[in-house]
């Protein structure tokens, strides 16, 4: 048979008229693309059994409780726990990525000393020796731990000292512990009752607090309403976001907010719009107005909003004593809706932004934000889980600037992200006690030790951090009160034994010592108000990122806030 | 009997905290790309905030959290696919993208009103080791193909899987619920079925304030907003949809105001 030029072209034809109705074409497309999305450069999600486990987020001392996703041994998903009655299923935004923190390229793997590595050993042994020739000071930022009770204890055993660094919400309520004695951290706001809210500058809706505890009780009782049961007025320089959503935004000139409430003050008690009697603040009504750039009228308006509406409160974003005095003539302290003191047993601490002795070294454990740079020539260890870079060797809170001042001399490798057991302790401004446990679900890639099992290895005698959670868990048991927020909510009285208490704990479950509807209130506290504090400026607003203690974002925060231009990051903190 | 899943965001409950965004592309295995610029990076999910434009007291602002609106009638990115790597899911309303039938044409990008598809220009890639915390449930997806939110597709899965390993039919409710509506503080994003009458979702989706963005397209988005604000109101009917209060929103808002 001769094959001729015309029927090889009729062959050709035919066979790609044939192919184009055949589904191979198409077929070979398909799996191009899935071949390509198959590339074996492409990374693909961990292979294995899905697991869900409880825990508590340790990233800052809020500690919302978290669900957390394990496939193959990794976190692969955060989300909030509808049964934690404080945080009741929120969490901030960071909180939703922060278990792809511990992969951070910032991630400390190994021990550096200067500018070169090395190893614990020298680590220890220079800490070590350190203690042997002076005095020492740990510094602790997230104060109340187990952890913090042995930093604690070995500072004391060596003749150092104990400092914490404590967030705005602590600061804010250190001029009631100046008129009552008692300390700050047994102090909370009782939010749940109030009907007016005043804040000063206090971001309440952007990382203030634990992060669901006042969203969502704003968001039941004041979103999306002209007439709120829950009137929250914003005095704040800009429009901050909390501004944007609050009832009333009053726009004041910056660091006059002592003045605006020392006008108000005098309002409430010249027009006698409040039943309790103070001293008459010395500021006048009109020097008031020129201080906030307000008029008379508006501060006068704003007294009687204020009164229309009991109970209310005043929230202060900082130490101001002139808020906190606001607070005394308003009679919001140690009632319902305003200060209480939810506990008895709570001691004052040292802060570590006091004026420091002479030291021979300063241990820092990683709960203390980056940005926290003791003003002094000893020695520096420091723990942390991500090296933040340089700081600008500036203090915090507007002390005077010290350009001696550098990070650390030795930066210790700390656990990241649920890699540390550890116990979760009140969270600040909360009026009423709670505890629960955060299990280390994840094993460090990394070398790396916490603060309390470095000085642990150092002196072998301390308690552990275990046996502290296992005393504690006891404790709560023995005092047969609160109830335990799992699945279920269980008085702890019911329950059968310690060990049960402890396996909750473990699990991932909560204890509270009262109901947020009805916190523990003292009757001993009361705040003596002698005469009208000095005026003191306040400082800015701060927000989720600024209370954001790691010094480096998860990575998807840091794109996405940059991609929606939703938030200026801090330039300290690297993406 | 198919469902219509849809969303009602009340804009006066949403702080701009970020959290939907953030928990949406964890969810979703979105890559951390350092070239990304806000223009080729992928959001599915996008918070925006926008003014009033006007001063000082007078001023306001919201937030508006941007998607796929998931279109019902005449769906835009649909009609121009021609990979049919777009379609609206008949049996839950979902505008459903298969990256794996995308041949990047990026027609849908341009058709989409809302500017809520984004285009995969490079290889996903995360820093070393982070591939560990991705979702298992949701592919990772390719360079060169589309994607868009999808209404959290491998949730529904699981919801499904959940259902029938029980010898049910139908989902129960509380199984399906995407991230952004899980992670939002003040749940201002509410998720429902709209084709249920006693959903409270539908309810509200028909409630005096709330809206659609480019309603007069005749497109039917399935994604409603809420808000007491008149001016917010306004927004929706802007020549391009919400914009970001830094780049025009000003001007947007003028045009609208003065017709």
């Amino acid at each position: 048979m001769k094959v001729t030029r015309r029927d090889l072209l009729f062959w050709s034809a035919g066979a790609a008229a044939g192919l184009i109705v055949s589904p191979v074409p198409w077929k070979v497309l398909d799996d191009t693309s899935i071949w390509s999305q198959n590339w074996p450069w492409i990374p693909q999600p961990a292979r294995g059994p899905v697991d869900v486990k409880q825990s508590s987020c340790t990233l800052c001392p809020n500690g919302c409780s978290v669900r957390v996703r394990m496939a193959a041994g990794w976190p692969v998903g955060i989300s909030g726990v509808a049964t934690n009655p404080i945080s009741r299923g929120a969490l901030c935004p960071l909180g939703f990525g922060a278990h792809q923190l511990n992969w951070h390229p910032q991630r400390l793997r190994t021990v550096r000393h200067g500018l070169s590595t090395s190893t614990w050993d020298a680590a220890r042994a220079a800490f070590a020796k350190a203690c042997s020739e002076g005095p020492v000071m740990v510094v602790d930022g997230y104060p109340g731990r187990a952890a913090s009770h042995v930093l604690e204890t070995f500072a004391q055993k060596h003749g150092g000292q104990y400092r914490v660094i404590v967030g705005p919400e602590t600061r804010a309520l250190a001029p009631y512990e100046t008129m009552s004695g008692v300390p700050a951290s047994a102090l909370g706001y009782d939010l749940e009752h109030p009907q007016t809210i005043v804040s000063f500058g206090a971001p309440l809706l952007d990382g203030w607090g634990a992060p669901g505890r006042f969203t969502r009780l704003w968001a039941d009782r004041a979103a999306s309403s002209t007439d709120p049961q829950l009137r929250l007025i914003q005095v704040d320089p800009t429009l901050s976001r909390t501004a944007a959503r609050a009832w009333q935004w009053i726009p004041v000139k910056a660091g006059s907010e002592a003045a605006l409430a020392a006008g108000v003050a005098r309002v409430l008690l010249e027009e006698r719009l409040v039943p309790a009697r103070g001293p008459m603040p010395p500021m006048t009504l009109a020097e008031a107005a020129a201080q906030t750039g307000l008029t008379t009228d508006s501060i006068r308006d704003l007294a009687r909003t204020i009164a229309a509406r009991t109970p209310a409160v005043a929230i202060a974003n900082d130490d101001n004593p002139s808020i906190a005095a606001l607070n005394v003539i308003l009679g919001a302290v140690g009632t319902r809706g305003g200060i209480v003191r939810r506990s008895k047993a709570a001691k004052p601490y040292i802060s570590a932004d006091a004026p420091l002795p002479s030291l021979r070294a300063v241990l820092i454990d990683s709960s203390v934000p980056w940005d926290f740079t003791p003003q002094t020539d000893a020695e520096i260890f420091r723990f942390a889980a991500w090296d933040g870079g340089p700081t600008d060797g500036g203090p915090r809170n507007g002390a005077a600037s010290n350009a001696s001042s550098k990070p650390a001399d030795w930066l210790l490798p700390a656990p990241g992200f649920l890699e540390e057991l550890t116990d979760v302790p009140t969270a600040p401004a909360l009026p009423v006690e709670t505890y629960a446990v955060a299990v280390n679900l994840v094993k460090s890639p990394h070398q790396t030790h916490s603060t309390a099992g470095f000085v642990n290895s150092i002196d072998p005698a301390l308690p552990t951090t275990e046996t502290i959670i296992h005393t504690r868990c006891a404790d709560l048991f023995r005092e047969h009160s609160g109830t335990l927020h799992a699945q279920e909510t269980t008085p702890v009285a019911k329950l059968a034994s310690a060990q049960k208490l402890e396996e909750q704990l473990w699990k991932g479950a909560v204890w509270v010592g009262s109901e947020l509807a009805e916190p523990h209130r003292s009757a001993n506290f009361r705040c003596e108000l002698k005469e009208w504090p000095t005026a003191a400026a306040s400082s800015r607003s701060e927000n989720w990122l600024a209370a954001w203690p790691a010094p480096v974002l998860p990575p998807l925060a840091a794109k996405l806030y940059q991609d929606s231009s939703l938030r200026e990051p801090p330039a300290r903190r690297n993406s | 009997m198919s469902a219509r899943y849809g969303m009602v965001i009340d804009l006066d409950r949403c702080t701009g905290c970020g959290s939907c965004m953030i928990a949406c592309a964890a969810d979703n295995n979105v890559p951390v790309l350092p070239k990304a610029t806000a223009r080729t990076g992928l959001t599915p999910l996008l918070v925006r905030k926008v003014s009033n434009a006007l001063e000082g007291t007078a001023r306001r602002e919201a937030f508006i959290p941007i998607m796929c609106m998931h279109c019902e009638h005449e769906t835009p990115c649909v009609t121009v696919c021609p990979q049919q790597a777009v379609e609206v899911d008949k049996a839950t309303g979902i505008v459903m993208q298969m990256p794996q039938r995308c041949l990047g044409c990026r027609y849908c990008m341009t058709a989409c009103p809302y500017h809520a598809r984004y285009f995969n220009w490079w290889d996903p890639a995360w820093p070393a080791g982070m591939e560990k915390s991705l979702n298992p449930g949701v592919a990772v997806r390719m360079r060169g193909v589309v994607e868009k939110c999808n209404m959290c597709h491998a949730r529904l899965h699981s919801a499904q899987e959940k259902a029938a390993a029980l010898g049910k039919r139908e989902i129960d409710p509380a199984d399906y619920v995407p991230a952004c509506v899980e992670a939002c503080p003040t749940a201002a994003i509410r998720f429902g079925n709209l084709a249920d009458k006693n959903d409270p979702v539908s309810q509200e989706a028909h409630s005096p304030n709330a809206f659609r963005f480019l309603a007069r397209l005749g497109t039917e988005p399935k994604l409603y907003y809420k808000s007491s604000e008149a001016w917010v109101r306004a927004l929706a009917e802007s020549a391009s949809g919400p914009v970001p209060e830094n780049k025009s929103s000003e001007k947007k808002l003028a045009e609208v105001q003065h017709g």
